[in-house]
């Protein structure tokens, strides 16, 4: 039943657009700082090393100075993301893991003189073995990077689902293979910035380019010993974020550490190449996994090891090796699954999340050989995976509940779409075609910290005077769209339009949100926003029945106008006391309808201010055993995505052709969005298949830290992308709507490896796709059939 | 370090500064006169989002020296809309939801209204071209090159 | 990113600009379009503490007359690129330059620059070693010239003595029974620095089948692009067929000495001088010789 929405499901412009177009975003360097200090980091030109003794008289004396920060300028406070693995300093206390870890942290009048005074800091080092290959550092007799994880395990995983050898016994085909991928990163075009200003109260307000205020929040005032209550985050425009700006920085903790320290505002910002130095982005991975299925194609059994290569600390990394093995568990029915997942500690920058988090090679690997038992079986890729595919209301053997799952929709639409019949086999040498589908969570099932906190609240003021309406909500709106779509749920929940809602957004002073991270906030934030809307109307009608003498019950708003169901509602005393007190305005309301305008005037004096308030957590979710909470979540998107290439046989060189996809967002709240975001997922994914691996030279320092060297897609690399959007009207959703900013991502990396085994004959199990490695796997398959 | 005097033409409004040599353009507009719409993407000219027309030609402001802009006129993002009247080709980047983060905004359109100015019925693969050189990670492009084509229209039914 | 500190020249007169030079050596370079300079500085590559502009010298420009084609060096490789008067006698520099960075840079960057900054993977040089590109020098002791090769020592590395700038690129009108082609291998398809570059020039004699000039030039796969003599030699004199294409590529490869990933870069080396040969024959071919 099409639902008659007068908000949701439009091309609504987005809020912050007209801000964008000409300009006048303000962005954290943008921000205004008189009288404000620049702050400089000193960070480790080793990988591994011991610090005997600091020198900071020099770099004091210096003109300029006001302050220079060391460890022992500071409480010993360990924090992290996991706090079950707080294992970060904010300066070195007596070691340094990685080319770039944080040692100093200077303040000065500018940033030259900031960045002499660190250049005249004087550390003695003592060096120690390093490690910068997993497998090294899990080897007996590897140095330890931190004392409390011998083997420089960070985290193991050991899940077991069913008898997977038994099943495997029972299977008639068993695929086995492996993928290896690069250290890769979020690319983002905004580096990240913060600003701190304490004020002579005590309270601290960090402005940061982050993609979550209430867990830099919570970060900022452990580390510095201020109470949350005087720790007030706020997050300006955003250049993107992707998973790397989703914790606290060091420059978040030194910015606020020194303005605490001078009592003035301290900016820090981070150049391209100490983005690349701090990291915490994608992981490197290697997968091994053994999936076994039937004649038929009924997939029964999966085996899957990784190693995660995981840089000097934990950042996500916990999620992250849950997550490698728990976003297998759909969305095809697999029976049984064993997964056994290493995080590995290295002499690295620390990798962290990542859109589409831990899910995105083991996707890949296991999305690429479902096709290469497809060819086992004699069978049409799309054909196995319909046959598998879970139906909404099932739940994977990892305990997934898939409230709604659109996963046929969409394979059947790219299909379609695609051509996918006509060319499937017949397509020259040369040029390819290749399928993959994926999903992911809307949300975690349960924050960072174990809490049974709400996830998302959202305070709705509405407006004394002038019907319009305030949404505060402490969400990151880092690109994705999310206050657009606050707005608009806002607006279909409490009846009116869209232009009359305002967002303020980004701060931890407007409201609770977990922030911007596993693809939540239209799922949470939007929940919240709907509740506290509905509870603002709720408020105002009640107000308007107390006045006019009717039932409540009886009354709704919608366009901005009363609407009742069927009793007249007298309101003309009212409008004349509406007009009597906008003596001199032009524009009365007029017409037979009461207006949403004159109803909230009416509520406010009644009652004083109406504030609606909503808040949603998700209900417990997930199984018993260790490690079921990630990948919980209240829903799943689902995607799929036939990509078409052209592989130049000669030099290796892949160019993509067309990407169709489609994916399932429970609602679309705004098509255009939607369709925005899975473009963007596309590109990002074609970048890390084709372009992107971060390169350390022998001493572990990043050796490729530019947007030159490191290579995200161009105008000119992005082919025509169709985009189906798939509504399977998800009833854990506000207004049926999940997720789509990172579900989308998780086919495109497997569509174009399958689509290069199409067009080449073999299957590459190295990432990224460089010409050079596609042309030893052209080169390797011609061996083989003795060509 | 000794300074030079030098005159900028930036959207139309002549200024005069004192500037030390090492001082690029973007950071004379960025912090001398409060034009942030250029942004710091890379600093080194891979990225784009610095760009400004100087003389009508995209640049990037990260690599020009101020003194090396002295006397020529140069365009940022600001320069574009009138109030709150944006420029047909901003108001297609809204509308056609070409802007997701809205970092790499002023510089594409900037590149973008470089190439209508010289071409103004462009074919897709001369705006991909025209745009080569402005990074984008949040949008895949596409919506991009379709409100830039959407905005050559626009002005073409204007201009009849 | 910041900038060091430099004193900043701004002469009148190019003999002006070379006093300056040669008064401070070492510790000074010329800033044309600052694409390659400003980047070094910035990194910490480069360091000088003089930078001497060439923008109020009149170094720009191109002409063609009594069969010559003479380019200044301060020319901007996106004006170069409108220059109609030379689009079809310069092929291979076209293709050169329509492939170096992005239109912002190609806005700022110079002709001049690029051969000066001598890097391996420049993507203006083989297209001017193919095209038999001298260089005319200005410097305190006067004038000189010499051809582009023996200009190029190493990578970073030119044969400017002190004090001396870069004033033309000149070179012979190419025949008209001719064509070129520069070819580069990259990873992306934009704002790309060449892996393996390949430039080739063809002329044809009457028959229209004989080849009579071949050049052809690498680069990225040595220390400085270079012809590549003994493929040369296989072409000139030979039948313009797929054969002779294969057999010079073959050749070709001889003179590549990459530094990393050997293997794969000769075989796109011969892979694109192959290339490269059938489309700068096509192109003289359809030139309009008889």
């Amino acid at each position: 039943m099409k639902e008659d929405f007068q908000v949701i499901g439009s091309r609504a412009p987005r809020k912050d657009a007209p801000d964008k177009a000409t300009g006048s975003a303000r962005f954290i360097d943008d921000l205004d700082m008189s009288g404000g200090l620049y702050g400089a980091l000193l960070q480790s030109p080793l990988p591994h090393a011991r610090i005997l003794g600091m020198d900071t008289s020099r770099a004091e004396r210096l003109r300029g100075v006001r302050a220079v920060l060391t460890a022992r300028d500071l409480p010993p406070v360990k924090y992290g993301v996991s706090p079950a693995r707080y294992d970060e300093h904010v300066l070195a206390t007596e070691k340094v893991r990685y080319v770039g870890d944080e040692v100093a942290a200077v303040a000065a009048v500018d940033l030259e003189t900031a960045m002499e005074a660190v250049s005249l800091i004087r550390v003695d080092y003592d060096p120690l073995p390093y490690l910068l290959d997993p497998f090294e550092a899990m080897a007996e007799g590897a140095p330890r990077i931190h004392e409390q994880a011998p083997g420089n395990i960070c985290v193991e995983v050991h899940q077991e689902f069913g008898d997977v050898e038994a099943a495997l016994e029972s299977c008639d085909v068993i695929r086995t293979g492996c993928l290896k991928s690069k250290n890769q990163d979020g690319g983002f075009l905004e580096p990240h910035g913060s600003l701190a200003v304490c004020d002579l109260q005590g309270h601290l307000t960090l402005y940061s380019s982050t993609q979550v205020p209430h867990y830099v929040q919570r970060t900022v005032a452990m580390v510095t010993g201020l109470p949350m209550s005087r720790v007030h985050v706020i997050k300006p425009y955003v250049g993107g974020g992707f998973g790397p700006k989703a914790e606290a920085t060091p420059l978040d903790l030194c910015a606020s550490l020194l303005s605490m320290r001078t009592g003035r505002p301290v900016k820090m910002n981070y150049t391209r190449e100490q983005v690349f130095l701090h990291g915490r982005a994608r992981h490197r991975f290697f997968h091994e996994m053994s999936i076994g299925a039937l004649t038929d194609g009924t997939l029964k059994a999966l085996r899957h090891r990784c190693v995660l290569d995981g840089g000097a600390y934990a950042s996500f990394g916990i999620a992250t090796a849950y997550y490698a093995g728990s976003l297998l568990g759909g969305p095809y029915r697999l029976p049984t699954m064993k997964y056994d997942g290493y995080r590995v500690y290295t002499n690295k920058p620390a990798c962290g999340a990542q859109r589409g988090h831990g899910g995105v090679h083991a996707r890949a690997l296991f999305e690429q050989q479902l096709d290469l038992l497809a060819d086992d079986l004699g069978m049409d890729p799309v054909e196995l995976r319909l046959r598998n595919v879970m139906n909404a209301g099932e739940t994977t053997c990892n305990q997934l509940n898939m409230s709604s799952l659109g996963m046929r929709e969409c394979i059947e639409a790219v299909a379609a779409k695609s051509g996918w019949k006509q060319k499937r086999g017949a397509l020259p040498r040369g040029k390819g075609i290749g399928m993959a589908c994926g999903f992911f969570v809307s949300g975690a099932g349960y924050p960072i910290y174990r809490s049974e906190t709400p996830h998302s609240t959202v305070k709705l003021e509405v407006h004394e005077d002038g019907g319009g309406v305030t949404v505060y909500t402490g969400s990151a709106e880092i690109g994705q769209g999310s206050d657009t779509v606050v707005a608009m749920i806002a607006a279909e929940a409490l009846g009116i339009s869209y232009s009359d809602v305002l967002v303020r957004s980004g701060s931890t002073d407007y409201s609770l949100d977990l922030g911007a991270y596993s693809s939540r906030q239209t799922l949470m934030t939007g929940h919240a926003a709907k509740r506290a809307a509905e509870d603002a109307k709720r408020k105002i009608l009640e107000a308007v029945a107390d006045v006019l003498g009717v039932d409540p019950q009886g009354l709704d708003i919608r366009r901005g106008l009363l609407e009742t169901d069927g009793t007249p509602l007298d309101f003309g005393a009212s409008r004349m006391r509406y007009i009597q007190e906008h003596r001199g305005w032009t524009d009365h309301p007029t017409g037979d309808r009461l207006t949403f305008r004159e109803a909230a005037r009416l509520a406010f004096i009644r009652n004083g201010p109406v504030v609606g308030l909503g808040s949603y957590k998700p209900p417990p979710l997930g199984g018993e055993y260790k490690g079921a909470a990630v990948g919980t979540s209240p829903a799943f998107g689902c995607s799929a995505q036939v990509a078409e290439v052209t592989v130049d046989l000669e030099t290796g060189q892949v160019v993509v052709e067309s990407i169709t996809g489609a994916h399932d967002c429970g609602r679309a709240i705004n098509l255009t969005q939607v369709e925005a975001q899975m473009q963007g997922a596309m590109s990002m994914g074609l970048g890390e298949a084709l372009f992107e691996e971060v390169l350390f030279d022998e001493t572990g320092r990043v050796a490729n830290p530019t947007l030159g060297e490191y290579r995200i897609p161009t105008i000119l690399d992005m082919p025509k992308i169709e985009c189906v959007v798939v509504e399977s009207n998800e009833p854990n959703g506000p207004y049926g709507a999940k997720e789509v900013g990172e579900g989308a991502i998780m086919p495109t990396i497997p569509a174009i490896l399958n689509a290069v085994k199409d067009a080449v004959g073999s299957a590459p199990d190295e990432l990224p796709l460089h010409p050079q490695r596609v042309l030893a796997v052209i080169m390797r398959d011609g061996e083989s059939s003795g060509s | 370090m000794r300074e030079h005097e030098v005159t900028l033409h930036v959207n139309g409004v002549e200024h005069r500064l004192w500037v030390p040599a090492n001082r690029t353009l973007i950071q004379v507009l960025r912090e001398d006169l409060a034009l942030t719409g250029a942004k710091h993407g890379c600093g080194v000219g891979d990225c784009g989002a610095c760009t400004v027309l100087m003389d009508g030609r995209p640049v990037n402001s990260c690599l020009v020296l101020a003194v090396q802009a002295n006397g020529r006129e140069i365009l940022t993002i600001e320069g574009l809309a009138r109030g709150s009247r944006l420029t047909p080709l901003q108001d297609s980047f809204v509308e056609k939801g070409a802007i997701q983060c809205g970092f790499c905004t002023p510089g594409m359109i900037l590149s973008a209204k470089a190439l209508l100015d010289r071409v103004p019925n462009p074919a897709e693969p001369e705006v991909r071209n025209a745009l080569a050189g402005n990074l984008c990670r949040c949008t895949g492009y596409q919506k991009i090159v379709e409100a830039v084509l959407d905005a050559a229209e626009r002005t073409r039914e204007e201009d009849l | 990113m910041l900038l060091p500190r430099f004193d900043y020249h701004m002469p009148m007169t190019l003999a002006e600009a070379c006093s300056i030079m040669e008064t401070y050596g070492d510790g000074a370079r010329v800033l044309a379009g600052g694409t390659d300079l400003l980047v070094g500085l910035k990194t910490g590559s480069i360091r000088a503490e003089h930078l001497v502009s060439l923008d109020r010298l009149d170094l720009s420009g191109v002409t063609k007359e009594q069969g010559r084609i003479r380019i200044g060096s301060r020319m901007t490789v996106a004006d170069l690129l409108s220059e109609d008067s030379v689009q079809s006698h310069l092929q291979p520099l076209m293709d050169g330059a329509r492939s170096l960075g992005s239109p912002q840079i190609r806005n700022r960057a110079t002709v001049g620059g690029n051969l000066c900054s001598a890097r391996p993977a420049a993507d203006l040089i083989p297209p001017l070693l193919v095209l038999d590109a001298e260089v005319h020098l200005s410097g305190p002791k006067g004038d000189r010239a010499m051809t582009l090769d023996a200009f190029i020592l190493g990578p970073g590395r030119t044969a400017l003595a002190p004090g001396e700038i870069l004033k033309q690129i000149v070179m012979d009108l190419p025949p008209a029974a001719g064509g070129g082609s520069y070819l580069k291998l990259g990873v992306r398809r934009a704002m790309e620095i060449a892996r393996v570059g390949v430039a080739v020039f063809l002329s044809l004699e009457e028959d229209g089948r004989t080849i009579r000039i071949a050049r052809i030039a690498l680069g990225a796969v040595g220390p400085r692009p270079i012809r590549a003599l003994k493929a040369e030699r296989v072409l000139t004199g030979s039948r313009a067929d797929a054969r002779t294409w294969e057999e010079a590529a073959r050749t070709a490869v001889e003179h590549a000495a990459p530094r990393t990933c050997h293997e794969f870069k000769c075989e796109a080396v011969a892979v694109l001088t192959r290339r490269a040969l059938e489309q700068a024959w096509r192109k003289a071919v359809g030139s309009g010789h008889a």
